[in-house]
């Protein structure tokens, strides 16, 4: 069970990655596919946390005098999620605009039958 | 002296300023890129000399590296956003009559945060940061791809999107594995320190950033976004996402490869023959699909992955020469496909069609735009006196210079590639003035501010073509900075050593 305990976090970071991955690559309506990479990003971001965390860490902000900063987590990790669901968030954001004008033109948002354009 | 840090902050600023600009007067959205990218242009320019003695290192917040993000502004970054500004200027021009429809203020918005993103990837020493200026590029390339809201052009934006997203996931994955490690994102920080850790664990986190960064960049079994997105996007998108977003994305492979992991012909000879095996094989799938293309730009397009490879290969040589080459071969290829696809803008605006037949006899309806794109392919295929023979030349030289079996074998996988490329453009040159005789009473030349940028890459592509030298010593150098990791670790870190 120490295992379980240790890397809890990464296991459930790189199981909603591959998640993310498996909806990509196999579901077919566009809708699906975005959730998808949301799914990814979250998955990302979990990892970027857990690789600075320590159980039972408080905030790295010297609030009170005599505080620990043994037990402070790493803050640059949190900083790069911050980046990253900014990023996310434009992806995505980006991905359900572009989902609106394919259904506008094709009336159908099932990707195997959106295939046009070809080798 | 001039900080290089304005060279991202001034377009970036002026980016976000455009909307606000655009409130008071429509028009002036398009001069905005105009005045970011002329004045990136002098800044670079003015910038070289200096760092060819020694890189320039910028701080930000005022603390040391590593603990800060920093700037490199070496040999090679300052070649690339010279390069960047002035391709991007010569666009800009260009799209100043050829963008009229559509949300304008937003494409000249997303253009130059386009170049921004593609100036921050090649001056940042920070690997956290190289991500964040590699979205930046990638989010504004999906949305111009699907500018003209057509049915092609969203289709290929969602591809694009859809792939570019994983992509960059899982560069993201391997930059956290490798702070996971070493605790730092400074570039020289973690190559000064890869050595202390098994070579076995470092090998997960490149596969990971190669792949992502590969997605960008076109790699082979990573390409089958580019066709589609190149050739649905506005033409001078096409050139831009041609000339520039995938040569950044080769350009951070290289940084990464050759700075962080310290991938040299000792230590990994196999890894490099594995990159230059991509290479070849990217190439010939590029130039194969090219040759059997009837649309212009997905011609152009596959074109492009045919010359990513060599230039791929040329890089995976790892020899100064090799390296030289590639640096060469890059700068050529950004100048003739810009060109290329330029010129075959307006041939398409006149035509109406994306058809190769439907060019038939432009050389004497649009002679001066027709004899650009003649001239823009000839240097793409290789013919002395333009850019493209030179460059080729160096990548021949290097791979022969190696005296190992297999990097001639792939040298002359690679020549069978530059005849095929020869045969496809060369019917295209025939049908533009051989062929035809239908007489067209609408048609005349492309407008003036399309023929002064098209003008302007000719004379360049001739006269570096003529006198290689001009480019030659800024190409060394920046070939060595490349190379030799330990002056760049000494460059970033020598103030706490």
């Amino acid at each position: 069970m120490s295992f379980l305990n240790n890397y809890a976090y990464y296991i459930g970071a790189f199981g909603l990655i591959f998640i993310g991955l498996y909806i990509i690559l196999v579901k077919h309506n566009l809708i699906k596919v975005i959730i998808g990479l949301g799914i990814l990003d979250t998955g990302v971001n979990l990892f970027l946390i857990s690789v600075g965390y320590i159980t039972k860490g408080t905030a790295p902000i010297f609030s009170r005098p005599g505080i620990d900063s043994e037990n402070m987590v790493d803050p640059v990790p949190q900083a790069l999620v911050l980046t990253a669901i900014v990023i996310g968030v434009a992806v995505l954001a980006l991905a359900l605009s572009l989902a609106i004008r394919l259904y506008q033109h094709y009336g159908t948002l099932n990707l195997r039958k959106i295939r046009e354009q070809r080798w | 002296m001039v900080n290089p840090v304005l060279l991202i902050a001034v377009p970036l600023g002026l980016a976000f300023a455009i909307p606000l600009f655009a409130l008071f007067w429509k028009g002036a959205a398009k001069y905005i890129p105009l005045a970011a990218l002329a004045f990136n242009l002098v800044v670079s320019v003015l910038l070289l000399p200096k760092v060819l003695e020694n890189p320039v290192i910028v701080f930000i917040g005022g603390w040391q590296p590593p603990f800060c993000i920093n700037l490199v502004a070496g040999p090679v970054g300052v070649l690339f956003s010279a390069i960047i500004a002035l391709v991007g200027l010569l666009v800009s021009v260009y799209a100043l009559d050829y963008i009229k429809d559509g949300p304008t203020e937003k494409y000249h918005m997303l253009y130059l945060l386009l170049l921004t993103g593609a100036t921050g990837v090649v001056l940042t020493g920070d690997i956290f940061n190289l991500f964040v200026f590699f979205e930046i590029l990638c989010i504004s390339s999906y949305a111009l791809v699907a500018y003209l809201r057509d049915k092609a052009g969203i289709e290929s934006a969602v591809k694009y999107l859809i792939q570019g997203a994983v992509g960059s996931s899982l560069l993201l994955i391997g930059i956290g594995l490798l702070y996971g490690q070493f605790g730092t994102l400074n570039m020289a920080d973690i190559a000064q320190n890869i050595k202390s850790v098994s070579p076995m664990s470092v090998f997960v986190p490149m596969v990971l950033i190669v792949t992502g960064l590969g997605v960008e960049a076109a790699i082979f079994p990573l390409n089958a976004w580019l066709p589609d997105a190149h050739s649905s996007a506005p033409s001078s998108i096409s050139a831009i996402l041609s000339g520039i977003a995938i040569e950044v994305g080769l350009y951070a492979v290289a940084r990464v490869l050759f700075t962080i992991f310290g991938v040299s012909l000792n230590t990994t000879p196999s890894f490099l023959l594995f990159l230059a095996l991509l290479g070849v094989l990217t190439l010939l799938v590029g130039e194969m699909c090219a040759f059997s293309q009837n649309n212009i730009k997905r011609m152009l397009a596959y074109s492009s992955i045919g010359q990513i490879g060599l230039i791929l290969f040329a890089l995976a040589i790892a020899t100064s020469y090799g390296v030289t080459g590639g640096l060469f071969q890059l700068v050529s290829h950004t100048l003739s496909k810009a060109l290329l696809f330029l010129a075959a803008g307006y041939m398409i605006y006149q035509t109406g069609s994306l058809q190769i037949s439907a060019l038939e006899g432009m050389g004497r309806k649009m002679p001066l735009t027709c004899l650009a794109f003649t001239i823009g392919a000839f240097s793409l295929v290789g013919l002395p006196p333009f850019i493209g023979f030179p460059s080729k030349f160096l990548v021949v030289r290097a791979a022969l210079a190696t005296k190992e079996t297999l990097f001639i074998i792939f040298i002359g996988l690679a020549l069978l590639g530059t005849v095929i490329e020869g045969a496809y453009f060369f019917r295209v040159v025939q049908v533009l003035y051989f062929k035809g005789e239908k007489p067209n009473p609408r048609s005349k030349d492309a407008p003036v501010t399309a023929l002064i940028p098209m003008f302007i890459l000719v004379v360049l592509i001739i006269v570096v073509g003529v006198y290689p030298k001009l480019v030659t010593d800024v190409l060394n150098s920046a070939a060595t900075e490349l190379l030799s990791r330990t002056e760049y670790i000494k460059a970033v870190l020598g103030s706490i050593l």
